[in-house]
């Protein structure tokens, strides 16, 4: 196997152009090996060769960000690179940014690119979803056993090879869940597990724990009979024909129907495509999920001052977070905008 | 209550003039067993096929599979679907090792919901029932059988092959006898009373969709308002419970064989005191599931005494809320939980794993994601279906016996 061609990407401070004098450097390519990069260079031994070093400073790329990015991708990719190693750029918070911005966008590229930070620096957080960041520690008093462990990965990326768990291949967790065959069945692991906790001792559960944000209630409507009240429905009320292409499960659509000039939901022209509880009965009358009935009658009555004239839905089964947040977002944006004071929101 | 399940170890299936077991040879007539299969009203027709561990063949459409498994000493077999009523779970049952009963789905117009069954190639890897010698009942509907009228029969048919199968090691010794020997759960003696009395909550249906009438599950009823019941687990293992019409991820096979049963009498007097099992349905309104969970874990705390309780779920997003509702409600009546539940992720993101969020729920064991792709080639032969694109696009959800949510399998999601 021909040794692999590598290039480095260290900031003004580890490419020795010099301190926090120099951040403002723009991005430069130097031949082979620069500063830290050496230390990347030796761990890689026989296996591949560093061809380029890039450096920049880290308020260049802090202030220009993505046009700075950009500039470095290209710069990169002239190289012709089997693999990109950033870093490590251990507590230092501008430079691991900067590593991670530049490893997301050439593994966009379709580079194997791999970096080095402290749990602590911020750079973890925004990037360990998309890139593989290798832990080190919180300086460069490591720098050959941390450069080591970022060529070891590294190597694996540019090879193609499985990557192994988190803790085994001592990169930050990416929060993707792969299917593995474990040593027992679930059934042994759950009863192992469970005489764990019964003596007193702490359980790895195989499902992290969820850490969602508590969202407060709003402030109660002051004065309903002079507010504007809409109907929402994750339901999975649909017009006939579904013509918005709202999925029965997983949804990433909402539709809008307008009920202006309708009492009620006439069963004839609406449908439900929801596919996580039994439908027979909303079918049969729309209003057991989206009481457009009930409204208008107190609308009439002046209990509430009016009914918005749209009812947004979609189908919430199995739909992701990324698109329920998000659809949530839209949907109060178009509300907001109509200046609807309160929701009443129809779940399943 | 005392259980003998006594084992005959088959090597070898082929078709012969009768059906008999020698030396571990089992012969099957095909012919005459399809025949009094066929007799049924509700199928228009009948075929059996074999299939066997390491050929290149694909089983398609596969609705549910049986253990071989015939009550030896004048007892109902799978009472209130297929025998008359009685109790099951104590004497002698007869079980065939290496041979199981595939169900094919010939009916539904889109096979995509139905699930296959490699037997060689990468899917046998993750299905137990790639190593076993498999007879496939694919039966065509009658014109007049609706769908709910099909699967019972259907499922029947199964069952009946099962039974047949089993029946013919009566001419022959055991070759292991595995005894099931569970005291009431207050006798505990003296000196193991020390154990952690650990429960077992099992979810056996979904009302996601509601059972027809037809689809018998604990002993035939179909479960449409049950609340909380106590079993022993010997039932469980003798044919009580029988899957419903539908239910990926899940057969008949594995509650047969059920692996938390299993383990727990495994451990039952040494580790831990295995003190019974409560069924429950996940159900499909507010009122109902608030009443199920409250009296489950009264069941599993108050009733059974437990100190600890495993959880299995079965179906989709609101059983698995159920299931955490019951273990929450056990949790804070001081019992110890562990879940078994999917990924149920959509799109691979840790976030979207689980689906509730009770901070003492923190021991889960997962059984993989479902919806996760798997690649398969295609193979020699196919059963049960003629359908060619069943050869292009799999998750390991559609792989019969990758995925048991019941715990009987090793597919596990990790987060990377």
């Amino acid at each position: 196997m021909p040794p692999l061609r590598v290039v480095c990407y260290v900031n003004q401070f580890f490419g020795q152009i010099g301190g926090e004098d120099k951040a403002g450097t723009g991005p430069q390519s130097l031949e082979g090996p620069v500063g830290a990069a050496r230390a990347i260079h030796q761990a890689l031994g026989d296996a591949g060769l560093v061809v380029a070093t890039l450096a920049c400073g880290d308020n260049y790329v802090a202030e220009r960000s993505e046009a700075a990015i950009g500039e470095l991708v290209d710069l990169a990719a002239g190289h012709a690179p089997d693999l990109l190693i950033a870093g490590p750029a251990f507590l230092a918070g501008r430079y691991g940014v900067a590593c991670g911005a530049l490893c997301a966008a050439a593994a966009r590229l379709g580079v194997p690119a791999v970096t080095g930070m402290h749990r602590e620096n911020p750079g973890v957080e925004l990037y360990r979803r998309r890139v593989y960041i290798v832990e080190t520690g919180a300086d460069a008093a490591r720098m050959l056993d941390d450069a080591r462990r970022l060529v070891a990965l590294g190597l694996k990326l540019a090879r193609r090879e499985a990557i192994a768990a988190p803790g085994v291949d001592g990169y930050f967790p990416r929060g993707l869940t792969r299917n593995t065959l474990a040593p027992a069945t679930a059934a042994r692991r759950a009863t192992a597990m469970l005489l764990d906790k019964l003596a007193g001792h702490a359980v790895s559960s195989e499902v992290p724990l969820p850490d969602f944000p508590t969202i407060a209630a709003p402030a109660p409507v002051r004065d309903l009979g002079h507010a504007t009240i809409a109907l929402v429905t994750d339901g999975g009320l649909v017009l006939k024909g579904n013509p918005d292409e709202i999925e029965p499960l997983a949804a990433t659509r909402f539709g809008a129907y307008s009920i202006e000039g309708q009492r009620g939901l006439d069963p004839g022209r609406y449908d439900n495509v929801h596919r996580g509880y039994d439908t027979t009965f909303v079918k049969q009358d729309p209003h057991r999920l989206v009481p457009v009935d009930v409204a208008r009658d107190m609308e009439g009555q002046g209990r509430i001052g009016k009914l918005h004239e749209t009812v947004y839905s979609t189908t919430g089964v199995a739909t992701t977070l990324a698109h329920s947040e998000r659809m949530g977002r839209e949907i109060a944006a178009k509300l907001r905008a109509a200046r609807v004071d309160a929701v009443i929101l129809t779940s399943t | 209550m005392r259980l003998a399940l006594e084992w005959s170890d088959v090597t070898s299936v082929a078709s012969g003039p009768a059906t008999r077991l020698s030396a571990s040879a089992l012969e099957i007539d095909l012919d005459g067993l399809r025949r009094q299969l066929e007799r049924d009203p509700r199928l228009a027709s009948v075929r059996l096929d074999l299939a066997h561990p390491g050929e290149s063949c694909r089983i398609g459409r596969v609705f549910d599979v049986y253990a071989a498994r015939a009550r030896d000493d004048g007892a109902e077999d799978f009472p209130g679907v297929l025998g008359a009523l009685c109790r099951v779970g104590s004497g002698r049952t007869r079980a065939l090792g290496n041979v199981a009963v595939v169900v094919t789905d010939q009916q539904i117009d889109n096979p995509s919901t139905l699930a296959v069954i490699d037997m060689c190639g990468p899917a046998a890897e993750l299905s137990v029932f790639a190593r076993t010698h498999n007879l496939v009942v694919s039966a065509r509907p009658a014109a007049s059988a609706g769908r709910s009228e099909y699967l019972a029969a259907i499922r029947q048919a199964g069952l009946r092959a099962a039974v047949h199968l089993a029946r013919a090691a009566r001419a022959v010794e055991p070759d292991t006898i595995e005894v099931f020997d569970l005291p009431a759960p207050t006798r505990v003696p003296g000196d193991l009373a020390h154990l952690p009395r650990v429960a077992y909550v099992f979810q056996i249906h979904s009302h996601q969709r509601p059972t027809g009438v037809d689809e018998g599950i604990l002993y035939g009823d179909p479960v449409r308002r049950m609340v909380p019941t106590l079993i022993h687990p010997n039932e469980l293992l003798d044919g009580a419970v029988v899957r419903g019409f539908m239910g990926r991820a899940v057969t008949t096979w594995a509650i047969q064989n059920h692996p938390v049963i299993r383990e727990l009498y495994a451990l039952h007097g040494r580790a831990l005191w295995f003190t019974g099992v409560v069924l429950t349905v996940a159900q499909a309104t507010e009122p109902e599931r608030v009443r199920s969970a409250a009296m489950a874990a009264g069941l599993v705390a108050d009733v059974l005494g437990a100190d600890g309780a495993i959880f299995t779920k079965i179906g989709g997003g609101a059983p698995h809320v159920d299931m955490a509702q019951t273990a929450a409600l056990c949790e804070a009546r001081g019992v110890k939980t562990t879940l078994i539940v999917e990924d149920m992720s959509t799109d691979g993101s840790e976030e979207g794993m689980l689906l509730f969020n009770f901070p003492g729920l923190d021991a889960l064991v997962n059984v993989g994601s479902a919806q996760e792709k798997v690649a398969l080639p295609a193979m020699a032969r196919t059963i049960g279906t003629d359908d060619p694109a069943a050869a292009t696009a799999f998750t390991y959800g559609s792989i019969c016996g990758a995925i048991e949510q019941v715990g009987a399998t090793r597919v596990m999601a990790l987060v990377q």
